[in-house]
């Protein structure tokens, strides 16, 4: 049971690191690699590289090893496209270039990085430094200071330049050889010239076979050898000097020896045996060379020139014109010749816009002859068109200067033209609309036609704006126009008729009362009584066709009921009438009297035209 | 009564022109239904030719372009049917499925409230919708103002004055969105791009510098024209110029 309990919890704890480990590799890897045994003396490289995108690189202290030289930094990137997946590794490195300088075990602490903000830290490096130098050339080290002097005419190293007046860009070919008039059994470059300002490609590779010859200078017959031949392309204009290359030899000097007796020494001392040589050290350095580089003419192909110098041909080539959107095509262009082929950089296409452009596969085919670097360089293009349709890449020129001629030479790539399908079973369709929108509509449909008859009407008619618009507008306005002027004029027909009845009543009672007026002015008042009765008598006469001689106050009041007259003019009017007999005897200031009664008549008789209408 | 007369001599020949047209939606409509899009997008383009043309016409033929998978011509009818029917539910619905097949998705420029009223508001109604109930409003306007004249009643002469000037004003509201609503349709200042990937320029020539890149089925804003060429505003603001024949104006 214990057992059982105890082997559950460690498969846990296996589980558990399996799990880290597997997560860790997925992720960011930092790690530090170098060689684990090296000699005192010995270069070698320590290389801190990770396998993503990464900044703030902090190096550890290096106490124990002298730095050559480094940190380089270094990036590389590899694509792959699997079923139309890209996946991409990326990988910066750091390198640093350590000698030995001392025996035993050093440690190299770990170096941190920044990938997306989080530290890295690499693995710790061990590095075993043992007993060195004594391998290299011992026997140079064993018979120092015992040497005899090799005259600098015996042994001499010389640099020469196939051009001493280049253009900037052009190859030039610098060879180190040497003259000797001895045997040497070794040489060692310990010093290349540094070649600031020059970009250089070593044209003899470290192990082909040293190809000597005999030439006789001055005289003398020296055996000679090339060791070194440079490539060097100029990165600017002016006076350009290269420093001497520094070289060891071991020279093999005949070594005169003390004589023995023994004829059996003698024998075996002698050169078939190769010891009676003696092995001398010299130092040699090669004469110092100065180049005028010409800057190149000025441009008249205007930006196209991108620094390619030599001779050049290109060659432009699409696998495929006709694809379907998603499938990957391959533009390759090619410029092959001789010159500065690495220092071309990426040609300038002009992609349609919805092509998607990975960086291009720069493939080298670079040969390097004694002759200088000749070969191609191509750069594959991988593009993705998205979208269907007519796309064409336009032609772009490959500007380079010809240094043979003197001038810039242009060369044009062809248009290419390419046709882009729809993807199959309008993948691009689907998938560009599910990835941007929300699933909702996935799998749905339009909703269904409309049937039956349509309100056909033509097309792009509108009725806002019709004359038809206008003259349905515009009347109401009319109407109600119209509606205001009839109504106006009615109204004011109204207020007329109103007004002139007024008007004629009033000037039958003073018709009726002009006598009765006359008699008020001169103030004879029986006189204006008798006429006020009279016009009130005669009013009633004439209005109701009653003879004078019939008519009482009972009468008058009963026809002016008849007629439908107030009941309050009726009895004014009654009243009126017996004022009139009255007012013949009142006492008091006759003249008002007088034209009270004229008023009051006036009133009734006014008042009773318009009720009787 | 001689409006009248004018009136149903017009319609008349109206009615009698389309009878032909009838026929031949019928057809389109028969050729949807079988599965044949394309023959019914045929028909119902020919009855357009003709010089005629409905909502429904516009969406069925919508219908037909979007069952053939040609959704730049889908798109452009279900708009046109839009501007005929603005608040049609199945049009609307139609459209955003359709405008679910396009590649492009461009944000909208965020419009302040009283602009989404405003254009919410017109679209309420089609553009002969709006003039004709102007037109009725602006009737029942002159009626409510004849009674208030001819009225005694200080009250009631209070009330009507009242709803007389609110008429007066929503008639003249309703007249602008009759007027909006008709030169937006007549004058064409929206189109869909037909072209599958379009490059637009900063300028109206060839060699103009590519601002940004949209595709087909997209609508966008004519603001304006030059000599084959025409400049446009996208949805999020941004501006440009492209060929007129890359366009179809809705």
């Amino acid at each position: 049971m214990r057992m059982h309990l105890f082997s559950f919890r460690a498969t846990i704890q296996l589980l558990i690191m399996l799990f880290i480990t597997s997560f860790g590799y997925a992720q960011v890897e930092f790690k530090a690699t170098a060689n684990q045994q090296v000699a005192v003396g010995d270069q070698f490289r320590l290389i801190f590289s990770v396998n993503a995108q990464a900044n703030g690189f902090k190096a550890p202290a290096i106490k124990d090893f002298s730095i050559v030289s480094g940190p380089s930094q270094s990036s590389s990137r590899s694509m792959q496209i699997i079923n139309n997946q890209v996946t991409s590794n990326i990988e910066y490195s750091y390198t640093y270039i350590l000698q030995a300088v001392k025996e035993g075990t050093f440690t190299i602490a770990p170096a941190s990085v920044t990938v997306d903000g989080k530290n890295y830290q690499s693995n710790s490096v061990s590095i075993t430094v043992v007993k060195g130098g004594g391998s290299q050339n011992p026997q140079a080290q064993e018979n120092q200071g015992q040497s005899p002097d090799i005259s600098s005419k015996n042994l001499f190293v010389k640099a020469s330049v196939n051009k001493s007046n280049p253009y900037q860009g052009e190859q030039v070919i610098v060879s180190y050889k040497i003259y000797t008039r001895v045997p040497l059994s070794q040489y060692s470059v310990s010093k290349t010239p540094s070649l600031t300002g020059f970009w250089s490609e070593n044209l003899i590779k470290d192990n082909t076979p040293l190809n000597q010859y005999r030439e006789v200078i001055n005289g003398a017959e020296y055996v000679v050898a090339e060791i070194k031949r440079d490539a060097l392309f100029a990165q600017k204009s002016g006076r350009l000097v290269i420093d001497p290359l520094e070289l060891d030899v071991i020279a093999q000097l005949e070594v005169k020896r003390r004589r023995s007796n023994d004829p059996f020494d003698d024998f075996f001392n002698n050169s078939f045996f190769g010891s009676n040589y003696q092995n001398v050290k010299k130092k040699l350095l090669s004469n110092e060379l100065t180049l005028n580089v010409k800057p190149l003419p000025d441009n008249k192909a205007g930006k196209d020139f991108t620094g390619a110098v030599g001779s050049f041909n290109i060659n432009t080539s699409l696998d495929k014109n006709v694809v379907k959107a998603n499938d990957a095509l391959t533009l390759k262009f090619t410029v092959s010749g001789s010159g500065n082929l690495k220092l071309i950089d990426k040609p300038a296409f002009i992609f349609p816009p919805d092509f998607e452009v990975y960086d291009p596969r720069i493939i080298d085919d670079i040969k390097v002859a004694s002759s200088g670097v000749s070969g191609k360089r191509t750069f594959e293009f991988l593009l993705v068109p998205r979208n269907h349709g007519k796309y064409s890449i336009k032609p772009i020129s490959f500007v380079y200067f010809d240094q043979n001629s003197g001038s810039y030479k242009s060369l044009r790539t062809p248009e290419f033209n390419i046709t882009v399908e729809k993807g199959t079973g309008n993948d691009s369709y689907v998938k560009a609309g599910a990835e941007k929108e929300d699933f909702q509509y996935i799998g749905t449909d339009i909703r269904f036609i409309n049937t039956g008859i349509f309100k056909l009407r033509p097309v792009n008619h509108f009725f806002f704006g019709t004359l038809w618009f206008w003259i349905l507008f515009l009347l109401p306005v009319i109407l109600f126009v119209l509606f205001i002027t009839i109504w106006k004029k009615e109204l004011k027909k109204r207020s007329n008729t109103a007004l002139m009845k007024n008007k004629k009543a009033t000037g039958v009672a003073k018709k009726r009362l002009k006598a009765a007026e006359a008699y008020l002015k001169n103030g004879n008042q029986p006189a204006f009584c008798t006429e006020v009765s009279n016009a009130l008598w005669g009013y009633i006469s004439d209005k109701f066709n009653i003879p004078r001689s019939i008519l009482s106050l009972e009468l008058v009041s009963e026809a002016l009921h008849q007629k439908s007259v107030s009941d309050e003019l009726i009895t004014k009017f009654i009243n009126t009438l017996n004022n009139c007999e009255y007012a013949r005897f009142a006492p008091g200031d006759k003249s008002e009297v007088m034209s009270n009664l004229y008023s009051q008549a006036i009133e009734v008789i006014t008042q009773t035209e318009q009720e009787l209408k | 009564m001689k409006e009248k007369l004018l009136l149903l001599i017009l319609s008349f020949i109206v009615l009698t022109a389309t009878a032909d047209q009838q026929a031949v939606i019928q057809k389109a409509n028969t050729a949807y239904q079988a599965g044949f899009y394309e023959n019914a997008a045929k028909l119902y383009e020919q009855v357009i030719k003709d010089g005629y043309a409905s909502s429904e016409l516009y969406y069925n033929l919508g219908n037909a372009y979007f069952k053939a998978d040609k959704f730049p011509s889908a798109i452009l009818n279900y708009e046109r049917a839009l501007k005929l029917d603005p608040s049609n539910e199945d049009i609307i619905y139609n459209l955003k499925v359709a405008n679910n097949q396009i590649i492009d998705k461009i944000d909208q420029l965020p419009k302040l409230f009283y602009e989404r009223w405003w254009e919410s508001l017109k679209q309420l109604l089609s553009p002969d919708a709006w003039a004709v109930t102007t037109i009725i409003l602006f009737v029942v306007f002159f009626i409510v103002i004849a009674i208030f004249l001819l009225s005694t009643s200080v009250g009631l002469r209070r009330v009507l004055l009242i709803s007389g000037l609110l008429l007066l004003f929503v008639t003249g509201i309703f007249f602008i969105f009759a007027y909006e609503t008709s030169e937006e349709a007549r004058e064409h200042r929206e189109a869909i791009v037909f072209e599958p990937t379009l490059p637009v320029k900063s300028s109206p020539e060839e060699t103009g510098i590519d601002l940004f890149v949209i595709h087909e089925g997209l609508k966008v804003q004519v603001i304006d024209e030059l000599t084959g060429w025409r400049e446009i505003r996208i949805a999020n603001g941004s501006k440009g110029w492209v060929k007129s024949e890359t366009l179809v104006a809705i």
